[in-house]
C-alpha cells in the first residue's frame, strides 16, 4: 500500500498511511478530520496480483509491475484454437489498434491472455500473432491455469458458469492503472468508439482530439441501414472491406459472383465445419489467407441471406474498384 | 460460485463486536476474505448499534424565482483549490446563495469560458476554447418549446465532494422550520441525526452513516451541494423548473476514492421532459461547467387532450387554496420521481457515490395538503379533486409533515469507514449495510395517525421485498397508492391474496404507501424488514420467510430489519384520506389513460430482449431489438425511433437459454420519458399492484412478483430527442445493457447527431440506425 499511496499522492491524494489505522482501532477514537481519513483508490498493487505470465517471445513478466502499472491498457482473454468469436475479437482489437496508431506501445498497451495455456504455448501465440498481423505494442501472454483464472476474477470477467474455456468472458477490459478508472467494453462496438475511450477519456482528455468532425449544422441525412449493412459493419468489417482492398481477409466486393450462393451462405454460417470437412473451396481460401480461420459467428439463415443481399447490392452499386485484391478475381 | 461462502449475520455481528474492541474467539469469528456480498469483508460498525441514529428527512433544494436581468458582475463558480479538489466549501455556499448568473437560455451558453479553464490548463492541457455550459451547443440540444415553457423557478446546486452542511438551504425549506411538525415543538423541527442543538437547521450536519461512524471524506461521496441530508426537489405542475447543476468535482479523475467519474449527466427519471433535459448518457459535462436542465412540468397529452382546460382534475395548486387549470391528461399525473447521474460507463458508481435526489411533484389531485377540497368528502363535486393523501395542512401545498421520502440504498465501507465500491464486480454490486436517507439503520418518530411513505430503491443492484411489522413480528396493514410514483386507479391493500408484503422492489422502483399508526400506542416500535436475500448482484437469490428474517436465519446481512418507527401520540384530527375508501369497487383515485383495443392492435410493436448475446461469449449484458443481434451500448446507435404522437407496444423479455439457468439473471428495465401500462406478464393479467398502475420500471426475471416477459403500451408526445432504455441494475447498464432510442418528429429525416463532450467543447458525430 505504501508505494501506491506515495505514488498516488503525486496526483494529490490526501492519504495518510499512519492515520489509516486510526479508524480501525476502535469506536472510541474520535473521527479524524475528513481530509486525513480519505481512502486512496484501492485499485493498485494491493489489488492486482503480480502473477507470472509468459509472452509470445518466451519472456517471463509480472502482471502488475511489468504490464499494467502506471499504464493505460486494453486487456482481453482469448484462446488461439477458438473458431467462433475470438478471431473476430482479435480482428476488432486490431482495428482499435489501427485507430490509435503509434500510441499503442508508447502510452497505450494491449494484452491478450490465453485461457487455454495448455495449447497456447509462446510459439503458438507467436504464430497466431503473425496470422493476424498484430502490430507492436500488443503482447500475447500465457501462464498457469490458476494465474489466468485469478486474473479473470480480479478483472471481473470470471465466467459465471465456467463450463469450458469456450465460455470465457470476451469483453475488453480497458483502464488507466494510475487513475484507477476501469471499464469493460464489448469487442463488438465500433473500433473508433473504443479508441476514443482509450486514447481520450482515459487520459482525462490530455491528448487533444483532432479528428475532423462535421459541424452539427452540417449534419446530413442518415439513411436507415439495412440489416445486412448492420451485420457487415459489426461482424465482417474488422477483417473485410467492400472495395477497399484486402484486410485480414479478402475484399468482398464481387464475392457474390465468385461462389455459388448456397456455398457462400453456408460459409458465412459455419466455416469451421466446412474446414473440418475439408471442403475444397474452403481449404483453398484458407490457404490463400495464411490459414486465418474464418470465424463461426453463429449467424443463421436469415443473417446469411441479409448479408449476401447486402454484398450483392453494394457490388452492383459501386464501380469495380481499381485495385484487385486477389489474382483471378472476377469482376461483377 | 460454489467456493463463495456466505456471510451470516451472526458472523457479521461477531466481527462487528471484534471491531468494537472485544476479543472474540471461535471458528468463523472473522469473516475476512469472504466475498459475500461486497468482496471486501463486512463494513465495520465503529461501535454503532441499530436504530440509534435519527433518520434524516430529505432537504429541499428550494424554488427561487428566475431573475429577469443578469448581473454583469455576478461571481462565477469559485475556483478549484487544486487539480485534486473542488472549491472551498464556504466560497461555494456563498456562490450558490447568489442569484443565478448568467441567465438560462435556449441554446447552450458558450459565450463565456469554463471558469476553471486556467486551472484545467495547468492540470490537463491548455484549452484553446471552452464553454461555461456543458450542454451540447446549437439547435440539437437547445431547449425545445423554450418560450412556451419558460422556467419560472430554479434551483442551482453543485455536485461536490462531501463536506459539512452550513444550513445553506434552511431558508429554502417550504416549511421554514416554523410550521406543523417542522415548527418548534414538532417532531421534525430538529433535523440533526443525534437530535442535538436547538433545531430548525441542517447547519453542521456532516456526511456520516451514523454519528459513531467516521465522517466521509471529499473523495468518498459526491452529492448535490456536497452535503447531507440527501436532497429533494419540490415542484408543481404548470411551473417549469430550471435545474442548474454545476460540476465542482476534482479535475484529476484519479481523486475519486476508488470509484466515480468526474463527468456528469443527470437523468430525471420518468420526467416528461425534452431530450436535451433527459440526461442522455453521452451528453455529459466537465468540472467547472454547469448544465441547465429545464423540466417543463406539463401534463402528458398537453398538445391533444383537454385543450380547453375544462377538466377540473387537470390543475395545479395556486398557493391560495384554489387551483389553476392546465391542459393535458390528468390521468397521467405524476407524483414521486427521482433524478440521478447517468454517465456512460459510470452510472452505478456515480449514483452510489451520492449523485441521486428525489423529486415530489404536486398537482390538484396530489396537493400535499390533506384538508383542502378533499375528494372523499364530495367525490362528484368538481371542486373536490384533491385526494388528500397524508401530508399536513400548514402550507397550501407540499406539506411533508406526514409525507416522508425514504431513499433506501445498500452501502459498504472500508476499514476506515469510507464508502467502498468494487468496480470490478460487474455481475452487480451489493453493499452489506442498508441505509435510509443516508443513515445506517435509523429510527424515525411518527405520530399515531396516517402517513404516506414514498419508498425509492436507490441501490445499484439490490432488490428489496419489504415487510412492515411490529416488534412482535405481526404484520402492519397498509395500502399502496402509487406505483413508480404514479397514483393508481385504486389503492391496493396489503396483505392481500397475491402478496403479504410489498411487492418486490427492483432498483429505481418507487412505491408510495399509506400506513395508519392510530391503533398503536405511543412507544410502539414498528419495523421495515427486508426479505429479499442476495448472494450476488445478478438477482435476489431467495425470499426469506418473515419469521426467519426476524430471527437471523439468513446469510445476507442486508436481510432483516433496517428501519425502526417509533410511534408518538397525535393530538390532532387526521383528515387525510382513508385509502380503504379507494380500493377496487369503491372510489377511484386516478383512472388509467384511455387506450382502445384498436389502438393496441394498430400499434407499432417492438421487442427488446435482455440477456446473452449470440455466440459463445459470456456476455449477459446485451439488448436485442426486434430479434436482431444482441447489441452493446454505442451512443451513436439509434435502436428505435418512434414518431412523436404515436402509441407503441413494446415487449420486454428476458433471454431464456436452455443450456443456461438464465433465471439466474433478473433485470429491472427502465424506459425513459414515459410511463407505460403493463398489458400482460407472461401473457397473463399483471398482479393487483400493476393492473391499475402506470410503470416506468419493468422487472423481468425469475424472482417473485416478476416473470420472463411483459408487454407495455407507451405513448410518445410533446417532445423529441435522444432517450434511453436500460437495465436499472446499473452495473448491468454500465456493462452495456443500455440502448438509445429517439423520438422523432413525423417525417424527420435527420437523426440527432451524437454529442462527444470534450474539455474544449462538445463535438458531434453522426448517429446511425441499424435497421428501420
Amino acid at each position: 500500500m505504501g508505494t501506491a499511496v506515495a505514488r498516488r499522492s503525486l496526483q494529490g491524494m490526501a492519504a495518510s498511511v499512519g492515520l489509516a489505522m486510526l479508524a480501525a482501532a476502535g469506536p472510541a477514537a474520535a473521527p479524524a478530520p475528513a481530509e486525513a481519513q480519505a481512502s486512496a483508490s484501492p485499485w493498485h498493487g494491493e489489488y492486482f496480483p503480480n502473477a507470472k505470465l509468459v509472452t509470445q517471445d518466451g519472456k517471463t513478466v509480472r502482471f502488475y509491475d511489468d504490464l499494467i502499472k502506471d499504464r493505460v491498457v486494453v486487456i482481453n482473454f482469448m484462446f488461439t484454437s477458438c473458431r467462433d468469436v475470438c478471431p473476430m475479437d482479435t480482428a476488432q482489437m486490431r482495428a482499435v489498434q489501427a485507430a490509435l496508431g503509434d500510441r499503442v506501445g508508447k502510452d497505450i498497451f494491449f494484452y491478450s491472455i490465453s485461457v487455454d495455456p495448455k495449447t497456447d504455448t509462446p510459439a503458438v501465440l507467436k504464430s497466431y500473432m503473425q496470422t493476424f498481423k498484430v502490430g507492436p505494442g500488443w503482447t500475447f501472454l500465457t501462464g498457469s491455469q490458476a494465474d489466468v483464472e485469478l486474473l479473470q476474477k480480479k478483472l471481473g470477467v470470471a465466467a459465471v458458469t465456467p463450463a469450458s474455456v469456450k465460455d470465457h468472458d470476451t469483453r475488453f477490459i480497458v483502464g488507466n492503472e494510475a487513475t484507477g478508472q476501469w471499464m469493460k467494453r464489448s469487442a463488438h462496438e465500433h473500433p473508433q468508439v473504443m479508441a476514443d475511450l482509450v486514447g481520450g477519456y482515459l487520459f482525462n482528455g490530455k491528448v487533444k482530439d483532432t479528428k475532423a468532425r462535421p459541424s452539427y449544422s452540417n449534419a446530413v441525412q442518415i439513411n436507415n441501414q439495412s440489416e445486412g449493412a448492420a451485420l457487415f459493419r459489426t461482424r465482417c468489417a474488422s477483417c473485410h472491406t467492400l472495395g477497399g482492398g484486402p484486410g485480414l481477409g479478402p475484399d468482398l466486393h464481387g464475392v457474390v459472383n465468385k461462389h455459388p450462393q448456397a456455398w457462400l451462405a453456408r460459409w458465412i454460417k459455419e466455416p469451421d465445419k466446412m474446414l473440418a470437412e475439408k471442403d475444397p473451396r474452403a481449404v483453398a481460401l484458407a490457404a490463400q489467407w495464411r490459414n486465418l480461420p474464418m470465424p463461426n459467428l453463429k449467424l443463421d439463415d436469415d443473417d446469411a441471406a441479409a448479408l449476401i443481399d447486402y454484398l450483392r447490392q453494394e457490388t452492383r452499386k459501386t464501380a469495380k474498384p481499381e485495385h484487385t485484391a486477389q489474382a483471378g478475381r472476377q469482376g461483377q | 460460485m460454489n467456493s463463495r461462502r456466505a456471510l451470516t449475520r451472526n458472523r457479521l455481528l461477531m466481527s462487528a463486536t471484534f471491531a468494537a474492541g472485544l476479543l472474540v474467539s471461535g471458528p468463523g469469528a472473522l469473516a475476512r476474505g469472504s466475498d459475500v456480498p461486497t468482496g471486501a469483508g463486512p463494513s465495520p460498525l465503529f461501535g454503532a448499534t441499530p436504530f440509534t441514529t435519527r433518520m434524516l428527512l430529505l432537504e429541499e433544494f428550494g424554488r427561487q424565482t428566475v431573475p429577469t436581468v443578469d448581473n454583469p458582475n455576478a461571481p462565477r463558480l469559485p475556483q478549484a483549490g487544486g487539480c485534486d479538489r473542488g472549491p472551498d466549501g464556504q466560497q461555494l455556499d456563498q456562490f450558490l446563495a447568489q442569484p443565478m448568473s448568467p441567465l438560462p437560455q435556449r441554446e447552450a451558453n458558450t459565450a463565456y469560458p469554463n471558469p476553471w479553464a486556467a486551472r484545467i490548463g495547468q492540470c490537463v492541457r491548455p484549452l484553446a476554447t471552452s464553454a461555461i455550459e456543458g450542454r451540447p451547443p446549437g439547435e440539437f440540444f437547445a431547449h425545445q418549446r423554450w418560450s412556451e415553457f419558460l422556467p419560472a423557478v430554479y434551483a442551482q446546486t453543485a455536485t461536490a465532494g462531501a463536506r459539512k452542511n452550513s444550513g445553506l438551504r434552511d431558508a429554502y425549506q417550504r416549511h421554514q422550520y416554523s410550521v406543523g411538525e417542522f415548527g418548534p415543538g414538532g417532531l421534525y423541527h430538529n433535523a440533526m441525526p443525534d437530535n442535538s442543538g436547538p433545531g430548525g437547521t441542517t447547519n453542521s450536519i456532516e456526511i456520516r452513516f451514523h454519528p459513531k461512524m467516521p465522517v466521509q471524506g471529499p473523495n468518498a461521496l459526491w452529492t448535490f451541494d456536497g452535503t447531507f441530508p440527501p436532497k429533494l426537489m419540490i415542484a408543481r405542475y404548470g411551473e417549469p423548473v430550471l435545474f442548474r447543476q454545476y460540476n465542482a468535482l476534482p479535475i484529476d479523475p484519479a481523486v475519486n476514492g476508488g470509484f466515480g467519474a468526474h463527468t456528469l449527466t443527470t437523468h430525471h427519471h420518468n420526467g416528461h421532459n425534452p431530450g436535451e433535459s433527459d440526461g442522455f448518457t453521452s451528453a455529459y459535462f466537465f468540472p467547472g461547467q454547469y448544465y441547465d436542465y429545464r423540466w417543463p412540468m406539463l401534463l402528458a397529452g398537453y398538445d391533444r387532450i383537454n385543450l380547453d382546460r375544462s377538466e377540473p382534475h387537470a390543475a395545479t395548486p395556486d398557493g391560495q387554496g384554489g387551483t389553476v387549470r392546465i391542459p393535458g391528461a390528468w390521468r397521467e399525473v405524476m407524483s414521486t420521481h427521482w433524478f440521478h447521474d447517468h454517465m456512460l460507463d459510470f452510472t452505478a458508481q456515480n449514483v452510489y457515490k451520492g449523485s441521486a435526489a428525489m423529486m415530489n411533484i404536486y398537482s390538484a389531485v396530489d396537493r400535499g395538503n390533506e384538508t383542502i377540497g378533499c375528494n372523499y368528502a364530495a367525490p362528484n363535486n368538481p371542486n373536490n379533486v384533491n385526494l388528500c393523501l397524508p401530508s399536513g395542512s400548514a402550507l397550501d401545498w407540499g406539506n411533508r409533515d406526514y409525507d416522508v421520502n425514504l431513499m433506501i440504498a445498500d452501502k459498504a465501507w472500508d476499514k476506515k469507514g469510507q464508502l467502498y465500491f468494487n468496480i470490478f464486480n460487474t455481475d452487480g454490486f451489493l453493499g452489506d449495510r442498508v441505509t435510509v436517507n443516508g443513515q445506517w439503520m435509523p429510527y424515525f418518530d411518527v405520530r399515531a395517525r396516517r402517513y404516506r411513505f414514498r419508498i425509492l430503491n436507490a441501490s445499484v443492484s439490490r432488490y428489496y421485498k419489504i415487510a412492515i411489522v411490529t416488534a412482535a413480528g405481526v404484520r402492519v396493514p397498509f395500502h399502496m397508492v402509487a406505483n413508480d410514483g404514479n397514483i393508481m386507479e385504486h389503492a391496493v391493500a396489503f396483505p392481500n391474496a397475491q402478496s403479504q408484503d410489498l411487492p418486490t422492489q427492483g432498483i429505481a422502483e418507487r412505491y408510495d404507501i399509506v400506513v395508519d399508526f392510530k391503533n398503536y400506542a405511543p412507544g410502539t416500535k414498528i419495523y421495515f424488514v427486508n426479505l429479499a436475500e442476495h448472494d450476488d448482484g445478478r438477482r435476489p437469490k431467495k425470499l426469506i420467510a418473515l419469521k426467519d428474517a426476524l430471527s437471523s436465519k439468513f446469510d445476507d446481512p442486508a436481510v432483516g430489519k433496517f428501519l425502526e418507527l417509533r410511534v408518538a401520540a397525535y393530538s390532532g384530527v387526521d383528515r387525510s384520506m382513508n385509502p380503504a375508501d379507494y380500493v377496487k369497487g369503491k372510489l377511484t383515485m386516478v383512472p388509467l389513460p384511455e387506450i382502445t383495443p384498436q389502438e393496441i392492435a394498430a400499434a407499432r410493436k417492438r421487442t427488446f430482449e435482455f440477456g446473452r448475446s449470440n455466440g459463445t461469449d459470456n456476455q449477459p449484458w446485451t439488448i436485442k431489438t426486434d430479434g436482431g443481434r444482441g447489441l452493446n451500448m454505442d451512443p451513436h446507435r439509434v435502436s428505435a425511433a418512434p414518431s412523436e404522437g404515436s402509441l407503441e407496444v413494446w415487449t420486454i423479455k428476458n433471454t431464456v437459454d436452455a443450456k443456461e439457468p438464465i433465471a439466474g439473471w433478473d433485470h429491472p428495465v427502465h424506459i425513459h420519458f414515459e410511463e407505460g401500462r403493463i398489458l400482460n406478464r407472461d401473457g397473463k393479467a399483471p398482479p393487483l399492484w400493476e393492473e391499475g398502475a402506470r410503470k416506468d420500471v419493468y422487472r423481468i426475471g425469475g424472482f417473485v412478483d416478476a416473470g420472463q416477459s411483459l408487454q407495455v403500451a407507451l405513448r410518445f408526445r410533446e417532445f423529441m430527442g435522444t432517450y434511453m432504455e436500460h437495465c436499472h441494475n446499473t452495473q448491468h447498464e454500465d456493462r452495456s445493457m443500455l440502448l438509445r432510442w429517439d423520438i422523432n418528429k413525423p417525417g424527420q429525416l435527420v437523426y440527432i447527431p451524437t454529442p462527444v463532450p470534450e474539455w474544449e467543447g462538445v463535438l458531434y458525430e453522426a448517429s446511425f440506425v441499424p435497421k428501420n
